[in-house]
């Protein structure tokens, strides 16, 4: 009872801090309350496509990491995908930063739903627009007020492990190539056209 | 003495070199205007292309996998390349004349730009990079021919002029191509890797139009096409060439420009490609936001550079070459310092007001140089000018090498790399002190020799 009541007013000053601050919340201060596994469409150490691919995500209340945390106010959980650190590294535009708001780790949402304490899968393509690099899952839990109040994740705090790779499709294609040869070809068959009529003037 | 001739068929009034002595920007008269028309425009689309790759970079590094090292190494590939190029468009334009110089160049490197969408990995992007920034070389040509045009009094004027409203491209280029983008994306509905790939085809084709305007309708010399004095032997015009490429190199003040340009458009050229992104991280606001303040940075050329070059001409009309000195010493170290203001800024509004007056005095400190080089060396003009456009892109390599390269980022922030190239500038902006002119004197000295008759014409011109 007392652990309850001391957890609560520890969630209850948290969460006024929260409605001050709105996202500016620092990750440390989440509750990793939420099992989370993410599995794709095809046999481990192979890379997914970007369009094609899908990932099973299946999530649910994790019963020990939740022991002593209100979780009455939970409302949606939102999907993501997030950069592996292998593919942060000397990219300062997809680091992690404590604060939320200015958190780039996670970038691409996959879906948003409201939440519910088990039996939850959704199947998630990887989308197009998706870049070539190594990703984990990353599930965040908004409360009524549209704060962050816990998350869960595929990997391990070292976000070491059950990570996947995506490779992208690329824009080139042959049309674009012979276009861009033509004009090329333009380009400089009119310089030399040009320069060989001013030597013919010059001549005459 | 010939008296300026009155019955010659232009319409603006010309020296006896037939160079025109008044300055009307808002006319086409050929062939001065015109000329003026061609050079800024062609120009324009130089830097639009070389800068068009900074505001799509967060699309391209996705696609590329680049990481922050491959792109600081790109944007100093970018320069790299015209550093070669500007040194070799000195002697061409001696050779071939400005307009040729020109549009080949233009029309040489629109493949490269075309081949921006044949990216796939960080290499191609630095080779790309290099031979894309191969067409700054104009810039040299820009700046021969219009010392080419007009006379002594107005040249700093209208190089400043054409300078300044070609820099423009590269501001313009980075409201432009997001645009370009978004409409690609979402009107044409292309994915985002194939979005930036088409958008580079309006660059290139903008380039190729401009040279091929350049070749029909430009003319090198208001008497029409460039002639080098030996058309008659072409042993005594390989000569001259040699001869002429030697005497700019050994005139010493040929480098101490180079240095000076250096800290003052190869700190801009550095800054274009930093502050987009600067503003983006440090202060959390949006691509298209960062763009538009990086853009308005390279708009102010419009007023800035043009600006420099009218103070240059004026203070040159009051006291000669002293005056175009010291005007140009002070506007290029106020320049320094308001650029380590802008390190030590915290705030957003801060940092824009900051930046506003740092793109005006740094922009007019560059056209006030190109008021200073015509004076150098009237054999060697491509030369002189070549160096002094080659040192402005050697500037931009070394600062952004030192302070805003990948391996400098683990050492200091870029607020305080910012801040230390403005001491730099101030640092490297001291050697205009040693500039001296035998017949105009230096910043602390009276000129040795009595002016000579030409001299004397001449200072009598720009009093008109």
């Amino acid at each position: 009872m007392e652990i309850h009541q001391s957890s609560l007013v520890i969630s209850l000053i948290l969460l006024s801090g929260l409605v001050a601050t709105c996202y500016g919340v620092p990750f440390t201060s989440l509750n990793k309350t939420i099992g989370i596994t993410a599995t794709p469409s095809i046999p481990s150490g192979q890379v997914l496509k970007g369009g094609e691919s899908t990932l099973t995500i299946s999530w649910s209340l994790n019963a020990t990491s939740s022991v002593g945390i209100d979780t009455s106010d939970y409302r949606t959980v939102e999907i993501k995908l997030c950069y592996a650190p292998i593919s942060q590294k000397d990219r300062g535009w997809r680091r992690t930063e404590e604060e939320l708001q200015k958190d780039k780790t996670c970038q691409h949402k996959i879906v948003e739903r409201p939440y519910n304490p088990s039996n939850n899968m959704y199947t998630a393509t990887i989308k197009k627009d998706v870049p070539s690099a190594t990703y984990f899952v990353r599930l965040y839990v908004h409360n009524s007020h549209e704060e962050v109040v816990a998350f869960g994740d595929t990997t391990d705090a070292m976000k070491m492990t059950n990570l996947f790779e995506v490779v992208a499709v690329t824009g080139r294609s042959i049309g674009l190539d012979i276009a861009s040869v033509c004009f090329s070809a333009f380009s400089i068959i009119s310089m030399l056209g040009f320069f060989i009529l001013e030597k013919r003037r010059a001549k005459t | 003495m010939q008296p300026p001739s009155k019955t010659t068929p232009f319409s603006l009034p010309v020296d006896s070199d037939h160079k025109a002595t008044k300055f009307r920007p808002f006319t086409i008269s050929p062939p001065h205007m015109r000329a003026f028309h061609l050079a800024w425009i062609s120009l324009f689309s130089c830097f639009f292309s070389t800068f068009a790759i900074p505001p799509l970079l967060p699309a391209i590094r996705r696609d590329l996998h680049l990481t922050a090292a491959d792109v600081g190494r790109a944007g100093v590939a970018s320069f790299a390349g015209s550093i070669f190029s500007r040194l070799a468009m000195g002697p061409i334009c001696d050779l071939l004349g400005p307009c040729a110089a020109t549009a080949a160049f233009s029309l040489l490197t629109a493949p490269a730009v075309l081949s921006a969408s044949f990216m796939s990995n960080s290499t191609s992007f630095i080779v790309i990079r290099f031979l894309i920034g191969f067409s700054l070389a104009n810039f040299v040509a820009c700046q021969f021919w219009m010392s080419s045009m007009f006379s002594n009094n107005v040249v700093a004027v209208a190089n400043g002029v054409a300078a300044g409203w070609a820099s423009v491209g590269s501001g313009f280029t980075q409201l432009v191509m997001p645009l370009i983008y978004s409409f690609l994306i979402n009107t044409v509905n292309l994915s985002s890797s194939t979005a930036w790939r088409v958008a580079f085809f309006v660059p290139a084709f903008f380039q190729t139009v401009t040279a091929l305007m350049v070749l029909a309708f430009g003319q090198d010399l208001p008497d029409g096409k460039y002639k080098r004095s030996s058309n008659i032997t072409g042993q005594i015009s390989k000569e001259n060439a040699f001869t002429i490429l030697l005497n700019g190199l050994k005139n010493y003040r040929g480098w101490i420009l180079g240095l000076t340009y250096g800290f003052c458009f190869g700190v801009e050229l550095t800054t274009d490609n930093i502050l987009a992104q600067y503003f983006y991280e440090r202060f959390n606001l949006d691509i298209k936001t960062a763009g538009a303040i990086a853009a308005s940075f390279g708009l102010a050329n419009i007023v800035s550079r043009p600006a420099g070059g009218l103070v240059s001409d004026e203070m040159g009309r009051r006291f000669g070459m002293r005056g175009r000195l010291w005007s140009l010493w002070v506007v290029q170290t106020a320049a320094g310092l308001l650029c380590f203001l802008l390190g030590r800024s915290n705030s957003l509004w801060g940092s824009v007001l900051v930046v506003c007056c740092f793109s005006f005095f740094v922009q007019a400190a560059s056209g006030l140089t190109f008021g200073v080089v015509p004076f150098v060396s009237k054999r060697s003009l491509g030369v002189i000018s070549g160096m002094t456009g080659s040192g402005g892109t050697i500037g931009a390599v070394i600062t952004q090498l030192l302070l805003f390269s990948g391996s400098s980022g683990n050492y200091m922030s870029t607020q305080t790399s910012i801040s230390l190239m403005g001491i730099l500038m101030v640092f490297c902006t001291l050697p205009l002190t040693l500039l001296y002119f035998p017949h105009s004197g230096g910043m602390f000295c009276r000129p040795n020799y009595p002016p000579t008759h030409q001299q004397h014409y001449d200072h009598l011109l720009q009093c008109q």
